[in-house]
Formats: C-alpha cells, structure tokens, sequence
C-alpha cells in the first residue's frame, strides 16, 4: 500500500467532494416531495398508488422479512389481476409494491424511507423490526408519510398522540400476556404461577399485560417471578429456583429459541412438570416443541391470531389454499411459509384494501382518517376469535388473539385452561 | 498532461480550486433535492468513520475490527446528551472525549499485544457494545433505541431540515478531514509509517511503537465519536443495531475500497459505504448481499489500490493503449492528481513510496 501524502492531497478531497456533489445535482427541489398541486398526495394517481416496505431481506432476519414482501405482494397481486381496487373517490386503481433492504439496520431503514419519499411512494408499510421503524418514524412524522400497519411489537406506534402518521398491525407484547392471564382466571381453580422474563421490553410488556389481567383472580398468585437477559446462554438457576416455589403454571416471557428449548428440556430433568405459556415467536411445534420434548407437560399454551398452513386442521381451509396459491404466483414464494408474516402481511394487504375502499379523496390526510375506522373486519386467515380494529387508541390494528394449545402435533384453540 | 499537472502544482491554482471546492459545497445544499442532501449527509457520516480507521489501519499499519463501537458510543452519548438538554458544542465535545477515553484505555492494553492480537481485542469492542447498550437502558433505551433530535432547522435559517443537517455535517467533516490530513502529513504522520513499516527501525530511530499505536488508535476512536455525533445529526437515532460487529466489517471493507492510507480514499469509502446499499436495492432488493459482494470483488480486482487509484489506473491504461502519451488520454472525470515527480518535492516522506514500487 502506498502512502498518500502528495500535495494535491487537499485538491483530491475537494475535487472528490465536487463530483460527487455534482453527479447528484441535475434536478432541483420540488418542495422536499411533498404534495403534488392537483390536491392529490404523491404516490397516487387515476389509475396506479405505490406502496413501499422497508424490510430485512438480508442478513439474519431476512427469513421474517421476506415474508412481508411476499405476503402483501400476494395479496394485491391477485387483487390487480382482478382489476385492482375501487376506491372511495369512484376511481379504480392498481397497488404497486416497492421494496427496500434494510438488513435490519436503522440507518439504511431511514436511507429507504428518503428514497420512498423522493421515489413518490404514497405510503411505507408492513416494514418488520422495531428499531429499524423507529429509525424513520419522526421522519414520517414531519413529512406527513404514511407509516402503517407495520410489523413490531412496539406499543410506540400505537399510540395516536405521539404517533400519527403510524399504526402498529400485529398485537403487542402486553396483549399476549394478557390473553393468558384472561384464560387463566377463568379457570375454576386455584393455580400458582412461576414467571420468567426477559429483562428488557419485550419481557415486561408480556408481564406487565399477564399481571394486568390476573390482577382480580382470586384464585391465582405469582408465586416467584426471575428474570435473565437476552444474551445469557443458561437460564438453569432462575429454572432450579422457580421449581422450588411448586408452581403448577410457567409464564416463560422468553424470545430466545435455544434457551427455550433447553428450559423446556431443564425443567423435565430436576422434576418439576408445570403448565406452560409461551409467547407466539417462541412456540414452534417443529422448531422449540419437540426437541424441548414438551410432550411431557400438561400443556403447552401459546397465542396466535393467524391460520397456520401447516397445521392439518387448515389444510382444505379456502382462505389457506387461495393463500398459497397466490403467494406461489404473485409472491414469489413457492414454498410453505416458515414464518408467521408471511401470512400476517397477507392481512396487512386485506386491511390497506379496507382503507382504500373508503377512503374518499386520493391523499394521505384522507386515508388516515380511513385507516382508523376500522372495525370487525375479518382479514383472510384470521382465526375465529380475532378481527382487525383500528379504532381504538394505544391499539394495534390487530389487539385479539386466541389461546392456543399443543396438542402435540400442533395447536388448537384452547377453550379454557386445564 | 503534464501542463496541466504543473498548472495543479502551483500554490496559486490550488487555492483557487478549494475555494471553488468550498463555493460548491456551500452552494450544493441549497439546489440539490433533498434526497441528494440527505444522502451526502450519511457520507458525510461514514466517511468521518472510515477516516479514522484509515489512521490507525492503512497508516499506522493495526488491523482494527471495532471501529464501529466508537461510532455506537459517540451516538449514544450524543443522545443522552441531548435528551439531558446540554449545549450542542459540549455533546459534540462529550462524544469525541468519551470515545477517545474509552478508546485510549483499550489501545493501552491492546497496543502490547502485537499483530493479530489487536485485531482480537478489537473483535471484542462490538460484541460486547451490543448487549451493554441493550442492558444500560436507563442511558440507551435498551434495545428499543433511543432518540434525540437537535439537527432539525432552526426557524430564523430559512432552511429544510436536510439542509441544515447537510452544514452541521459539512462543517465536522471538513475540519476532520483537514486535521487528519494535517496529522498524517506532519511528525506523526511520519511515526505512523515506520512503525507501519518496521518497529525496529521505528524504535532505533527514537520513535515509541507502542506510543504510536496507542495515539492512532485513540485518534481513530475520537474520529469515531465525531462521526456517531454526526450519525445522530443525520439518523436522529440509534439502537444497539447500530453497532453491530458485521458494520465494522462493512467500514474496513469501504475503507479498503475507497482506498487504505489516502485522505480523499476515506471520503470515497464513505460514499461506497453508502451508494451500494442503493444501488443494489435498485437493482433488486431480494439480491443485496449477493451484488454488494459483485462489486467489491469487481473493484479489487480492477482497481487493488482501491477508488482512489482509479485516476491513475486510467491514466496508464491510456498510456499502454496508444503510444502517444499525450492524445491517448480517455477523458477524466477529476482533475489528475499528482504525477509522481510532483510527489518527490514532498521531501522525506516520500522516500519510502519510491523504493517501493
């Protein structure tokens, strides 16, 4: 390697500097994208409205993040090739899809937003991750950009006041914890719970939400509560002592899919053989149940709001087979859907397509107004039980879930507990 | 050719050109989109970065994997700082002096260690910066990240906000790249390279390797705080993500790129940092990695000496293919720096790069 140090050093810097300033001019500001002057909002026009998610399609979650490209992209596929969607203003227009990669980094989360806006993208949705929304999320904010329906537990984006332009789709981490803890005080008797959390959001979002709703059953008391952090690769000792509190059910709020097989597998060693609940993306059957040998507890318990492909109940399900019909055709994505948002961005698209229909002038301002009113709807592949609702503040658009229970293949809607 | 080398060497000219330079870049913001603002403005960001792992790496010579922990760092402390309501100038201060601290304090361990051994130690800075900024969330937000806006434009400036963003950055860029060229030009810059070079030899001429190294290394860490300060300018937020092990990678490639001991590299690498994420995504968004790696390996290949030797390698490419060396010249997008007998007025310097071919 050679050493610089020449005299047009300097000159070099500033030369460099110029092209790379002037290779970028050529075009002049137009009112930082903002509004077009015919009253309609960029991204959408007579015939034609973009939408652009950016998501991880590389890098580690890239397997998630595919699949809200695909899921959205399948459903208004079909959609178009249908003819595309009417609209409350009379017109029928076609939705394209953009996407970005953002490997899950903020900065080229926020590098994708500015490229949506000066792309004229009406709206960025179904993004997964949560730093990588908040990365853009004041941004979207202060240029009035649509940022809706996005994949994170956060309940920041469900929040109208701090939050405007924003909507959160999947529930966040207090409604899992407290659908359980609903199902659990409906139970006739008396149960002691042991808890362990991860010690950050996600763990006290689910605690926050299960104490929530246990708060006036009689007949349930927290009988030790341990926490452990997400980068800890034994959780053996909060385990050990947990046991020695006899309790007869485990609220594990874990996010990590190892330590979650190797406590179920634990927890069989020292004896101790306690109901379980644990959060939607820490419950696979084939994943984390089976080498975790959960088969040995009373039961297993998990949320879900979605339809699983796999599972054989759904099998000859009509929602499910269009669904993975159209996700091979219009999704380019051939295989079974390994992950959850695969079908959840599908209901994203079934949600935006409500918004559309009732929204009544072609801006942003208006399809807010219609995004937020809605109410019951019963997306494509939603269990029975759950439905999209937009009309309730520091709510997801998606609050409900159904508690589930292994039964030792795969889930089933679980009644009531025991 | 050579006329218009000579015509560059002239102090007279020079100047007129940075200040041309320095019109422009003033002007710029004021005409460009502001997609294009928003865009240098992360240049701006990584190159700061990438300039100071050029110091400690392709001028001093130790490989250094943890650049991006002292970005992290610097905008973390940048956040708090705002959050906490303290001046502008004194966040800036705080994020440079916090990195440097920090970054002193490993290199005086790690600088005993030699070779590989740094690079280790190094490994260490953002894998263990990850799950820190995640545990400290009474400072960091935990792993929903924190934010803090201060570079949103004033009222009495008249500006958009990607335009005030553009000269906050402008001006920390500029001055950092001016001190490190006035750095690497002067005595140290000198040390820097025979230590580089030899250790030996550095010591039997009087000079410290180890003090040598541990300065490289905590300016390096200090220019990495600037650029987290910047990082927090541009993106008004950071997360553990933000320093995560696979973006140090991501800098030294971009360093290597744009060119590893070159002062203008360093500005080239922050914009390939940049530019090929964009790119790729415009070419097709599910394919990112597979054509980031296409074009790194297509620019080693073709240019070793990374961006910055592209002029040169064009100039000799003109050389080879016709045999009149003034015509043959395929037309340049930068005006030629240095033929190498304008180099040699640079004195001691330069005796090195002679005899090295």
């Amino acid at each position: 390697m050679k050493i610089s140090k020449r005299p047009g050093g300097v000159l070099g810097i500033v030369a460099m500097t110029s092209i790379v300033a002037l290779s970028l001019s050529g075009c002049t500001r137009d009112g930082a994208g903002q509004g077009g002057g015919s009253g309609s909002s960029p991204g959408i026009t007579d015939s034609a409205i973009t939408l652009g998610i950016t998501t991880p399609l590389s890098g580690a979650t890239a397997g998630p993040g595919k699949c809200t490209v695909a899921g959205v992209s399948a459903y208004f596929g079909a959609v178009n090739a249908a003819g595309g969607v009417k609209f409350g203003d009379g017109k029928t227009r076609t939705v394209t899809i953009k996407s970005y990669d953002d490997a899950y980094d903020p900065q080229k989360s926020l590098a994708n937003f500015q490229q949506m806006v000066s792309d004229n993208v009406f709206a960025a949705t179904a993004g997964l991750g949560t730093p990588t929304n908040r990365a853009f999320r004041e941004a979207a904010i202060s240029q009035k950009v649509p940022q809706v329906l996005v994949m994170t537990g956060d309940p920041l984006f469900s929040d109208r006041k701090q939050s405007p332009w924003q909507l959160g789709f999947v529930p966040i981490y207090q409604n899992e914890g407290a659908a359980f803890g609903k199902l659990l005080s409906a139970s006739k008797g008396q149960h002691k719970v042991a808890i362990l959390s991860q010690n950050d959001d996600y763990g006290k979002g689910y605690v926050a939400g299960f104490k929530e709703a246990i708060k006036d059953a009689s007949n349930i008391s927290v009988v030790g509560e341990q926490t452990y952090e997400a980068t800890d690769t034994s959780v053996d000792a909060q385990l050990t002592q947990l046991a020695s509190s006899g309790a007869d059910v485990f609220f594990n709020a874990m996010s990590v899919t190892p330590l979650t097989i190797s406590a179920l597998q634990k927890a069989q060693q020292i004896g101790w053989k306690p109901s379980w609940f644990l959060p939607s993306n820490t419950s696979s059957p084939t994943a984390i149940l089976e080498p975790g040998g959960a088969a040995a507890y009373p039961g297993i318990y998990s949320v879900s709001f979605a339809k699983a492909p796999q599972s054989p109940a759904f099998a000859k399900d009509p929602d499910v087979t269009k669904f993975l019909s159209e996700l091979k055709q219009y999704g380019n994505y051939p295989d079974m859907p390994a992950f959850p948002h695969c079908m959840w961005s599908y209901m994203v698209g079934a949600t935006l397509e409500q918004a559309f229909k009732s929204m009544t002038e072609p801006t942003r301002d208006s399809f807010m107004t219609a995004l937020r009113n809605i109410k019951d709807l019963k997306a494509p592949l939603m269990l029975s039980g759950t439905a999209v609702d937009t009309t309730v503040d520091g709510q997801p658009a998606v609050s409900s879930v159904v508690v589930q229970k292994y039964n030792g293949k795969g889930y089933a809607t679980a009644e009531n507990f025991g | 050719m050579g006329t218009v080398s000579s015509a560059l060497g002239r102090r007279s000219v020079r100047i007129a050109l940075a200040v041309l330079a320095a019109v422009v870049l003033l002007a710029a913001p004021l005409l460009l989109p502001a997609f294009a603002n928003q865009t240098l403005v992360r240049i701006g960001v990584y190159a700061v970065a990438v300039l100071g792992l050029n110091i400690v790496m392709g001028y001093t010579g130790q490989v250094n994997l943890g650049q991006i922990f002292f970005v992290g760092l610097g905008a973390y402390v940048t956040a708090y700082g705002v959050n906490q309501g303290w001046n502008i100038v004194v966040v800036f201060i705080a994020a440079c002096v916090s990195a440097g601290v920090v970054g002193l304090l490993v290199a005086l361990a790690a600088a005993r260690l030699g070779g590989l051994a740094i690079a280790m130690v190094t490994i260490a800075l953002p894998i263990v910066g990850v799950p820190l900024a995640k545990r400290l969330d009474e400072f960091t937000g935990g792993s929903q990240g924190i934010s803090a806006r201060f570079s949103d434009a004033p009222e009495w400036s008249g500006l958009y906000n990607d335009q005030w963003q553009f000269y906050i950055v402008l001006v920390v860029t500029a001055a950092a790249f001016l001190l490190a060229r006035s750095l690497v030009r002067g005595k140290y810059g000198r040390a820097f390279a025979v230590v580089k070079e030899n250790e030996a030899v550095a010591a039997s001429m009087g000079i410290s390797p180890y003090r040598t190294k541990v300065l490289a290394f905590t300016i390096a860490s200090i220019f990495g705080g600037a650029s987290g300060f910047l990082y927090l300018a541009a993106v008004q937020y950071t997360s553990p993500e933000t320093l995560s092990f696979g973006h140090s990678i991501s800098l030294l490639a971009a360093m290597v790129i744009g060119g590893a001991g070159s002062i203008a590299g360093s500005l080239l690498g922050g914009a390939y940092y940049i530019f090929v994420p964009q790119i790729t995504n415009a070419i097709d968004p599910n394919l990112t990695t597979l054509s980031q790696g296409a074009i790194l390996l297509a620019v080693l290949f073709l240019l070793p000496g990374g961006l910055v030797s592209l002029p040169r390698a064009l100039r000799r490419l003109g050389r080879r293919r016709s045999g009149r060396p003034t015509s043959g010249n395929p037309p340049k997008t930068a005006p030629a720096p240095h033929p190498v007998p304008e180099a040699a007025l640079e004195g001691p310097d330069n005796k090195e790069r002679q005899d090295r071919p």
